[in-house]
């Protein structure tokens, strides 16, 4: 099944201990460690929280991006607070953002020397005992122990696996190594003592990046990086050469052989009394950027379905073929004040590749496209092709793409197309 | 005869018996009898009951020493007498309770104490109305036989009903066919497609009671006959409108066009419902048919209106797939293709940029 990953705010806590080591490290730390807080100035309440930590003398505090996102998207109606561990409270400034890898800078004022976190300048190595420090569900700040598992394989942007309890407000927390250096920054967490850390280097870069030119709007730096990270995703993607693989014995599918990208399979081959015979593979980009609670772009599905008609007329499967490609929905999370409503074109065409070979295939294509309102130049598209030309058989490739540009979506939908054929 | 007399021996009484004394008088007149022809109508002027009488005086009222007796409680007992006299005829009100209208074909309505009446005049007594002609009443010409008339003959013929209904039941069991996603038996499908034809004959039904009920003729067969045949018609039309969209790219003017189709069918299928069922003018007709068409096409659309949500997060496309025996037109390239494409990239930054 597909790795399922949720957001360290949402899990339930379970029980952590301390060794004497981690208690000493607790000790020196604590007073660089904060909590953050989103206050809903409407209400004055609290309306997120998260951990963070001191990474300068001069009050800058590293945290996760989703801790503070909902100011980040809307700075009009939050505001941002920290409370240390003497339990003062003040407001601090977001200075700074890196959206693609769940980071963020926010900066408090400072009156004196003050200590803070040193940033590691090597990564772990394998089985390194790690220590991730947070403030789990507005318990206190608390130390977790755990195990350093490497860099998690097939990810596109590169995540610690962390073998260690990391729960929901621990976001933003730092992980450091014995030295009391930071080597990770807690994001999230697939359960059962897997979770997931953003590596120090990133944290060094944007620090580095800020130390040298703070942006001036951070819409705009997301705008930017967003607009990066696709282009950087698209060029492995395109540049890749897609091998052709046989679907049920009847098709031809293109698979994109990159390691962040994880196909699956699935058929009804079981199950007798079905009037179709189905045959599923779908491979997907396993992770996905995070702009707000309801707000999810870089997402990257590919779907492909051959279906056979078993004992029907041509015109019931095909009917039925309709109720199955009628359907097709965004492959990410988006509402009204995120994204334009989805744009369609549909036509028959057939692939040049394919034209005036066995392998012809003449397919009803569809390509729907919808912009993003705060990201100008990003849009999420959605192709359907849907075989026409084999009264018993039929073959459906389908893919969606979040937050890309208009030249790659553009560039993707005509390689694709042409990649898709009869056997 | 006496008892009558005794009861009436109020003042209206005298009067009555003076009028024909005059009479006597012109001998000349005399010899010319009165004619009159009395209509019952109904408010929106249907006829009920039509009265030729040759006399000179004729009395209404709810009493049934009347000519003409009527059953409407608002009406006296001696209610009002019309007379003829130098070839005229006079209306006179017998000081009843809820006294009497004249309504010319001018339609001017006036108090009738002494009127005279002319032809085509309606006299209204209590809740009732009734219209006077004479005999030398122009009628209206003679409406010729439509060429429609030998057609719906045709049409409502029972076997020709007998063939439309099972015609309509196939092709209402070939939807349920096509719509089960499990293996379905004959019987299954005979029960949808006889339920469906019972829905339907609901509409030509429907229309019959109402002609019934306007005292027109009802004419049960042939309202069965032509509603169904439209049925079958628009089946028709959505089976071509689906072949159109399958085999045409978005941007094509043509799919617009077809949507026309189930449109002008139920134009068509309501003017005729109306041309058999009921007596009306043609322009009359043409607007009736033409309202309850706007009522349909624009309430269904209301209704989907209604039902749109305030963001759709879901490309709404239109995925019509047919069987390869329905493709007729070319295809495209996969160039052309994303060229088209390359235009909802505008459309949709445009609509990103649309305040809400």
């Amino acid at each position: 099944m597909k790795a399922f990953f949720t957001l360290v705010f949402i899990l339930l806590s379970s029980t952590t201990f301390a060794s004497e080591q981690a208690e000493e490290i607790f000790a020196q730390l604590t007073p660089s460690l904060y909590q953050i807080k989103l206050i809903d100035k409407a209400s004055g309440e609290k309306s997120s929280i998260g951990s963070g930590f001191q990474i300068s003398n001069d009050g800058i505090i590293a945290t996760n991006y989703h801790v503070i996102s909902s100011y980040a998207r809307h700075p009009e109606k939050y505001r941002i607070e920290y409370l240390d561990h003497q339990g003062k409270m003040a407001e601090v400034e977001l200075v700074s953002v890196d959206v693609i890898n769940d980071l963020a800078l926010v900066k408090r004022q400072v009156e004196g020397e003050m200590p803070y976190f040193q940033l590691s300048d090597q990564k772990p190595t394998k089985g390194e005992k790690l220590f991730a420090l947070g403030n789990p569900h507005d318990l206190g700040m608390i130390v977790v122990p755990g195990t350093y598992n490497g860099l998690k394989k097939e990810s596109f942007n590169e995540r610690i696996h962390f073998t260690g309890s990391i729960n929901s407000g621990m976001s933003g927390g730092p992980v450091v190594n014995k030295s009391e250096k930071v080597v990770g920054i807690n994001v999230a967490t697939s359960g059962n003592q897997i979770g997931f850390l953003v590596p120090h280097d990133k944290l060094v870069k944007l620090f580095n990046d800020y130390n040298k030119e703070a942006p001036t709007d951070i819409k705009q730096q997301m705008a930017e990086q967003l607009l990066a990270n696709q282009n950087k995703l698209m060029k492995v993607l395109l540049n890749n050469t897609w091998q052709s693989k046989e679907l049920a014995g009847k098709a031809m599918i293109p698979i994109i052989e990159v390691p962040f990208i994880r196909c699956w399979g699935d058929s009804n081959a079981d199950k007798t009394d079905a009037l179709i015979l189905a045959a599923i593979a779908n491979c997907s980009l396993d992770e996905n950027t995070y702009l707000s609670s309801h707000f999810f772009t870089g997402s990257v599905e590919i779907e492909f379905r051959y279906m056979q008609a078993k004992n029907l007329s041509d015109n019931k499967f095909y009917h039925l073929y309709q109720q199955q490609i009628a359907r097709a929905g965004a492959g990410n999370r988006a509402g009204k004040n995120d994204v334009s409503e989805y744009q369609c074109h549909h036509d028959l065409v057939t692939p040049s590749s394919t034209a005036n070979t066995n392998k012809e295939i003449n397919n009803k294509s569809i390509f729907c496209t919808r912009a993003y309102k705060d990201f100008p130049g990003l849009f999420d598209v959605l192709y359907l092709g849907a075989s026409v030309d084999k009264n018993q058989q039929a073959l459906v490739s389908h893919f969606t793409i979040a937050g890309v540009s208009q030249e790659n979506a553009m560039a993707f939908t005509g390689k694709f197309m042409e990649a898709v054929s009869w056997k | 005869m006496e008892v009558g007399m005794e009861v009436i021996q109020c003042t209206e009484d005298c009067i009555t018996e003076i009028e024909p004394t005059k009479q006597i008088k012109n001998d000349d007149l005399s010899i010319e009898q009165g004619e009159i022809i009395i209509e019952e109508i109904s408010r929106n002027h249907k006829l009920l009951h039509r009265h030729k009488l040759n006399r000179n005086e004729v009395s209404i009222g709810r009493n049934y020493h009347n000519d003409i007796i009527l059953t409407d409680p608002h009406i006296c007992p001696q209610h009002l007498s019309l007379k003829y006299s130098q070839g005229i005829w006079h209306l006179s009100d017998n000081n009843s309770v809820n006294g009497t209208l004249l309504e010319n074909s001018l339609d001017k309505r006036q108090d009738a104490h002494q009127q005279v009446i002319s032809d085509g005049d309606v006299i209204i007594l209590g809740k009732s109305q009734l219209r006077i002609l004479f005999s030398d009443h122009q009628v209206s010409d003679t409406i010729a036989l439509s060429p429609f008339e030998s057609l719906i003959d045709l049409i409502r013929h029972p076997i020709a009903v007998f063939i439309n209904v099972a015609l309509f039941m196939l092709i209402a069991g070939n939807i349920s066919y096509l719509n089960q996603q499990v293996e379905t038996n004959i019987s299954q499908l005979f029960v949808s497609a006889f339920s469906m034809s019972l829905l339907f004959s609901l509409w030509p039904a429907g229309v019959a009671l109402v002609s019934h009920l306007t005292k027109n003729e009802p004419r049960i067969l042939a309202q069965f006959g032509i509603s169904f045949v439209f049925f079958i018609l628009m089946w028709f039309s959505d089976l071509l409108e689906q072949v159109v969209t399958f085999n045409s790219a978005s941007n094509s003017a043509l799919g617009l066009l077809i949507t026309l189709l189930p449109i002008l069918l139920a134009f068509s299928l309501f003017w005729l419902n109306s041309y058999i069922g009921f007596h009306m003018s043609a322009k009359r007709r043409f607007v009736v048919a033409l309202s309850i068409t706007a009522l349909l096409f624009g309430g269904t659309y209301l209704l989907q209106y209604s039902k749109k949500r305030e963001f759709n997060p879901h490309p709404n496309y239109n995925a019509t797939i047919m069987a390869p025996v329905f493709l007729i037109a070319p295809s495209n390239s996969v160039d052309d293709f994303i060229k088209q494409s390359n235009g909802l990239f505008e459309q949709a930054s445009k609509a990103a940029l649309e305040k809400d």
